[in-house]
Formats: structure tokens, sequence, C-alpha cells
């Protein structure tokens, strides 16, 4: 637990400076030319210049381009946490596809072993999963920027085999004495859960096509094939499961984004002047 | 976008923060007790309260604490219905059912043994409270009654098994008349 806070904070604190960073504009340096004086008096008066109106046009706003591709990547969180935590491997591959302006198709993919060691049980989850589903971006990027702030759904489905090692009968009266850790080894195979996730999540561009993100995903069960005189008290994808069909997620990627085409973006408010006019 | 970072960081971390809080609840029906009821053998269908009973299962020193009054005072029960605990582990549990235990005239006092023979079953309850053991009474033996070590008579008149499924504690497992 605290090895996970800690390493938590850490991503936290990694995560904002990336953020930073993303953020952080450099400085336009003034043209010299357009400053530079002319020291000189002229001695005769300047001949008149025509000035055309092409001119003015090289003075307008260049064409902003938005760019398509398949974004490829990983989470960080996940593949980082074998290293501290030996009770956990896993990994998850994330992707996504830019549809139009505003949506992408969105998927992830991995696969978990896990064992979770609780007071009275303990007990080992293997399986993989697949999401699917789109991100909305409601972002407003200026100028060429590529950064998301995304709010989108997931319909995630696993496969997954349960093995308890051992586990703790509960009773409440121990009047012979507490009754010890009894080892199981039993294993539950074929179990399936398939759930909906809502996923908030930000992606920042930090360098050329790298973009970093993390998501927060709130989860509900949809269907859950439970083990019989067991329970999916975890399931790869969806991770712990709680009294109710709620659950929790979270993922830290980092990702590429492979350039496909471009799409000119229309002036699409000065059309609409032009219209009223 | 700041607020947005922090709000998302709040939300992450209030979700950390509360991962460890279940603990198995104690009004969760888990190992069932056996669940015995009094009777009086001339009257069979009325209660009837015993007089400072004691029980202890076999190799204990101790009894079953029945109320909350210091001293021995509280292994003795004179009520009409007791709950006692099976061993988990085993199919067999005995105890000596010691009748006004503790009285200065030792005529008065009485000890039988009843032995239970049962098989157990392991059932999933939840995280919080990991498993729980159900028993099932044997058919054909249920139960073994002997007298004590000091043969006196049985103060138990007869036994009677009225559920050979224990699975909650909300019902009369057994009936002693006496």
């Amino acid at each position: 637990m605290k090895h996970t806070l800690r390493s938590f904070f850490s991503f936290c604190l990694l995560l904002s400076l990336t953020l930073v960073q993303a953020q952080e504009t450099t400085p336009v340096k003034n043209d010299p030319k357009s400053t530079k004086t002319d020291q000189m008096i002229p001695e005769a008066p300047l001949p008149l210049v025509e000035i055309s109106p092409e001119i003015i046009k090289n003075d307008s706003i260049p064409v902003k381009t938005d760019r398509y591709g398949i974004r490829v990547g990983l989470d960080l969180f996940k593949l980082t946490r074998a290293l501290y935590d030996e009770n956990y491997k896993g990994i998850e591959f994330v992707g996504d596809y830019r549809l139009t302006k505003k949506y992408f198709l969105a998927a992830e993919i991995g696969n978990e072993n896990k064992t979770t060691d609780d007071d009275r049980l303990n007990f080992t989850t293997k399986g993989s999963y697949l999401k699917a589903g789109f991100d909305y971006n409601a972002y407003e990027n200026w100028l060429d920027m590529e950064n998301i702030i995304s709010i989108g759904m997931r319909y995630g489905f696993s496969t997954f085999n349960q093995q308890l090692n051992n586990y703790r009968i509960y009773n409440a009266n121990p009047y012979f004495g507490e009754v010890p850790v009894i080892p199981s080894g039993k294993k539950f195979d074929g179990l399936s859960a398939s759930w909906i996730e809502v996923v908030a999540g930000v992606k920042a561009k930090v360098f050329n096509n790298v973009f970093v993100g993390f998501s927060l995903r709130l989860n509900r069960l949809v269907t859950n094939k439970e083990p019989e005189n067991f329970s999916n008290l975890y399931i790869p994808g969806f991770n712990r499961t709680y009294d109710g069909s709620f659950g929790v997620g979270f993922n830290y990627t980092v990702t590429y984004f492979v350039p496909i085409y471009k799409k000119k973006v229309k002036p699409v408010a000065v059309a609409k002047k032009a219209e009223k006019k | 976008m700041k607020k947005i970072i922090l709000l998302v960081f709040t939300l992450a971390l209030s979700l950390s923060s509360c991962e460890k809080d279940d603990i198995c609840d104690a009004n969760t029906p888990t190992t069932p007790r056996l669940v015995i009821s009094f009777y009086d053998f001339l009257n069979p269908s009325v209660l009837k309260n015993v007089t400072n009973l004691k029980v202890v299962g076999e190799g204990m020193t101790d009894g079953i604490v029945f109320n909350a009054a210091t001293g021995d005072a509280k292994y003795l029960t004179n009520g009409s219905t007791i709950s006692i605990p099976l061993k988990t582990v085993g199919t067999s549990t005995s105890y000596s059912f010691t009748l006004n235990s503790g009285n200065t005239n030792p005529a008065l006092v009485n000890v039988d043994n009843i032995k239970f023979d049962y098989t157990t079953q392991e059932l999933f309850v939840s995280r919080a409270c990991g498993y729980k053991t159900i028993f099932t009474l044997d058919p054909i033996n249920p139960y073994t009654h002997t007298d004590a070590a000091v043969a006196d008579e049985k103060w138990i008149e007869y036994i009677s098994v009225e559920k050979s499924n224990l699975e909650n504690e909300n019902e009369t497992h057994i009936k002693i008349f006496f």
C-alpha cells in the first residue's frame, strides 16, 4: 500500500511535469527587420509605392490542418507495477484512431496476472481483456496543438481464471480457537465478465508525435460469470470488484502518433458572417 | 485545465483511500452455532428454563460464556435456549452439560455428556468474511448421549433433532427434554 501510494504520487509528479512542458510556450523572438528603423533622412520625397492587394493576402492566417492517424502505445502504470509489486504482472496496449475532428475510436487490450492477498483470502487471477469504444475530445486546440481532454465510453470484455490459494473460515465464536489458514489451490476456469466504462482522460503532446496521457475510469459490470462457491473479486481490466457492480480503473499511457492524412480546417466562423451579409 | 487536473487528482486520491475498509459485518450470517432449546419432559410443548447450566467443550478448561457477569457466573445460563459452537475442523464435538453447576449441594450437580457427529461444508461468504462452515448432523447417529464419569442418573431425558442442516442460527436445531 505504501509503495502503491509512493509510486502513485511520483506518477502524478511526472505527469504534471510533462503537462507543464506541454503547455510551455517558447517566447517568439521579434523580427529584427520589423523593429529596425531607418536612420537615414531621405533627400527626396519617397516615391509612391503601389500597394497591391496581394500583399495583404500574404498577411492572412495560414490554413490550419488537422492530422488524422493512428495512435499506439502502452500503459506504463501496469508495466512498472511489476517492478515493485511481486504479486502483479500485467501489460496493456492502447490505441486510437481519429475518426472526425472530435471523435476517436479507442481500444485497449491487455493481460494481467495478479495475486490478491486479503485478510481471509489469497487468490490469483489470470486473464486477458479487450476494451473498445470512443473518445470525445472536448479541448479546443490553438493553432497546431494536438492535446486532448476527453470523455469516452468503452465496452470491456475479459476471460480469465481464478485460483484460490488459501482461505480462512470466519467463525464469530472462536471457542475452540481460531481456525488456521487452510491451503486450497482450487482452480476456477472459464470465467468471463463484461462491463461498461466511462473514461475521462488527458493526452498531451510532449514532442513530435509522442503523447503522454492518463485516464480515470468508472466501470459498471454488465455480465459476470461467477465461479461456484467463490466470487470474481478481481477481474482483469475491470480491477477489484466491490459489493455493488461498480469499479474504478486508471492508466498512464505513452503513445506514438502515426499520421496517415491531413485535413484542412474550414474557418467556420468567417463563413457564417459571410452568409449573413 | 488546472481545475480539471485538480479535480481528477482529488477523485483519484479519495478512491484510493477507501480501499481497505471492508471488515466482516457482524450481521453477516457466517459459521452457525448449534442452537439447543430446553423443553419440559412432562409437558413437551412448553419451554423450560435450566438452572445454572454450564457447558464445557471436551478438552477445554473454561465453559462457554453465556452472559456478561464476572467470575464463574458468566459460564452459567438460566435460560431456555443456548447456542454452542461446533468445531470446524473434524467431524465431531463433545460437550459436558452440567446442571446446577457450582451448587453447594453435590447431590444436585449432574453432568451429562453429548457428542455431536456431523459433516462439514465450506461456503464462500464474501471478501471480508472469507468462507463459512455449515454442518450436517449425521443422519444415523447425530448425537451420543452418555453419563459423566460419576455415575448418577442422566438429567437429560430425551434429545430430538429438529433440523439436521445447520445453516443459520435463526432456528432450533436440537430440542432437549428434561
